[in-house]
Parts: C-alpha cells; sequence; structure tokens
C-alpha cells in the first residue's frame, strides 16, 4: 500500500487544507449523485405536473357526464402525448445518467420482463374484473394496481426503502376503488402528484446533503 | 486532532474526487473509465496513474472487457475503498469540529 503524501507530484498544488477537502468533498459528491441520477427531481416533478394536468383535463371533462360514459374522444391525445412524452424523457434521461454504469443501478432484462408483463396484464385484469361484475374494473386506478406491485417488487432488490413508490401506486389503485367512476380520475392525478412531488424532493434532499458538513 | 489523521492516499484533490465520484454509485455497480474521465475532467494518463495508486491499496477494482474489437475499462469502489472513504470524512468533520 503506498501512502506516500504525493499532492505536488500529483500536480494538484502545494497545500490542501480540511477546510477545502471538505468543500471539495461535498462539491463532487453532490455532482455525481446529479450526473448520475436515473430520476432526477426535475423529471420527477415536471412528470407530476404532466399528470396532473392529463389526468385532471380527463376529470374535468368526466365530472359533468350523469350517467358516467368514461373519456370522450377528445381526451385521449391529452393521455396518448403524455405517455408518448413521460417515456421518452424517461429513457432519454435515464440512458443519459447511467452511460457507463453497470450494475444493479440499470434494469436486468428479467426486471424489464416483469414489468412488461405487469403493464400486459393490466388489460386482462380489467376484463376479468368486468365479466365478474366488479364496479371499478374499468376505473383508470385500477390500471395502476398491478404495475405498482410489480415495481415495488422488482425495486425490492435495491433494498426495501425503494418499495415506497410502486406500494404508494399500488395503494393509489386501491384508494381510486371507493372514489367512483369520475372521482377515480381524480384519485389518480392527485395521488400520482403527489406520490411524484413526494420522490422528487426526496432525491433532492438526498443529492444536497452534505457528506462531509462543511 | 491534526490532518496527519487524514488518509493521504484520500487527501490529494484528484483523488478525493475519484473516490468521491466512485462512493455515489449503489453497492457493486461500475463506472466504465471514459465516464470517469468525463465527470473528473482529468487526461487519461493522470486518471490512470491515480487509479493504479488507489487500486495497489485495494481502494478500487477495476476490470477490462472486450466487446469484439472495442475493450471496456470499468471501476468500482471496493469494500475497503468505501471503508476509508467513510474514514477519511469521520476525521474531516473531527478537525472541521475542532477549528
Amino acid at each position: 500500500m503506498n501512502h506516500t503524501p504525493d499532492t505536488a507530484a500529483a500536480g494538484n498544488g502545494g497545500s490542501f487544507d480540511p477546510q477545502q477537502a471538505a468543500a471539495l468533498l461535498d462539491q463532487t459528491t453532490q455532482q455525481a449523485r446529479r450526473k448520475l441520477a436515473p430520476s432526477p427531481p426535475w423529471l420527477l416533478a415536471t412528470r407530476a405536473i404532466g399528470v396532473l394536468a392529463a389526468l385532471g383535463a380527463i376529470w374535468l371533462s368526466v365530472r359533468g357526464q350523469h350517467p358516467y360514459k368514461g373519456p370522450t374522444a377528445a381526451d385521449a391525445p391529452i393521455l396518448i402525448a403524455f405517455i408518448v412524452l413521460n417515456f421518452a424523457a424517461t429513457v432519454g434521461v435515464r440512458e443519459r445518467a447511467l452511460a457507463g454504469v453497470r450494475g444493479r443501478t440499470r434494469l436486468r432484462p428479467a426486471e424489464i420482463t416483469i414489468m412488461v408483463a405487469a403493464f400486459a396484464a393490466v388489460p386482462v385484469l380489467m376484463w376479468a374484473l368486468a365479466a365478474n361484475g366488479v364496479s371499478f374494473a374499468w376505473y383508470p386506478t385500477t390500471v395502476l394496481i398491478v404495475p405498482g406491485l410489480a415495481w415495488a417488487a422488482v425495486s425490492a432488490r435495491a433494498g426495501w426503502r425503494r418499495c415506497g413508490m410502486g406500494l404508494a401506486v399500488a395503494a393509489i389503485g386501491v384508494a381510486g376503488a371507493f372514489a367512483g367512476p369520475t372521482g377515480s380520475w381524480a384519485v389518480a392525478g392527485v395521488g400520482l402528484c403527489a406520490v411524484l412531488l413526494g420522490k422528487a424532493a426526496a432525491v433532492a434532499w438526498r443529492q444536497r446533503r452534505d457528506v462531509a458538513a462543511t | 486532532m491534526t490532518t496527519d489523521e487524514l488518509d493521504p492516499l484520500i487527501h490529494v484533490p484528484t483523488r478525493l474526487k475519484i473516490v468521491a465520484t466512485l462512493a455515489a454509485l449503489p453497492d457493486g455497480d461500475t463506472l466504465s473509465f471514459t465516464r470517469l474521465q468525463d465527470m473528473i475532467g482529468l487526461t487519461p494518463g493522470n486518471l490512470i496513474i491515480h487509479l493504479r495508486k488507489l487500486e495497489e491499496a485495494d481502494y478500487i477494482s477495476s476490470e477490462k472487457t472486450r466487446n469484439g474489437t472495442v475493450s471496456i475499462t470499468t471501476v468500482a469502489l471496493t469494500g475497503p475503498g468505501r471503508k476509508a472513504l467513510d474514514a477519511y470524512t469521520q476525521a474531516l468533520r473531527g478537525l472541521l469540529g475542532g477549528l
């Protein structure tokens, strides 16, 4: 082990006092956390606003329906635009952040398969619930239950604390079942917005937390 | 408490940046040499010198994999490396608290 002080030899200047070291440690750590974050706070906050706007717009269009008929044809482009933009932004940001990174931060093929299967299972589950006369079968919140649980299971690999987001999404799905067909759009919009903003705040706090407490 | 208690291997600006950057990754994740170089802003030669010193002390591990004609070097902070950074951080806190 070579523990010879080599500050000057390394071309780093002469003295390096503890205050400078603490400042450099905090600055480098925070920069690295920001650059390596697959879901940065700004993306989570933008997604929160987007989901609230998209689902809120649909709620506004269906709340006057008596009886409830579901979203109108005019609502479809809003939802599709949100899904496409969200997917593109998520993939783009994630790929840039994880360039050169290998390990458990990246989703494994088996985990991607689990998530694809979870989303594929959603219409099957909804159809099965509807066939059995379950009232909340076609509620938008019902869509969230299986992918939420699947995401919690996939995230559990990185520690139980990472399960929170998936479990919260699944909980919104369950809560929506009690809100009625119109109210479930509001529950989905407000619930997902709150979960995403909470996650954004938590990520931002972790990124800015000092290491050396300068 | 004096600065002598700070691990001299880490108490060098460039190596502190390398170790702090690698510590931002979750345990078990690796970072490619080129991405690390890009994040720290060093020349390849300079980065290699510092990585070699850290690897000799078992603070980092590196692996070279070949993908066709392209070879990729990845580096990661080891368990002892993470412990050394934690000890260094504690020592810094002690020093700054005493100022």
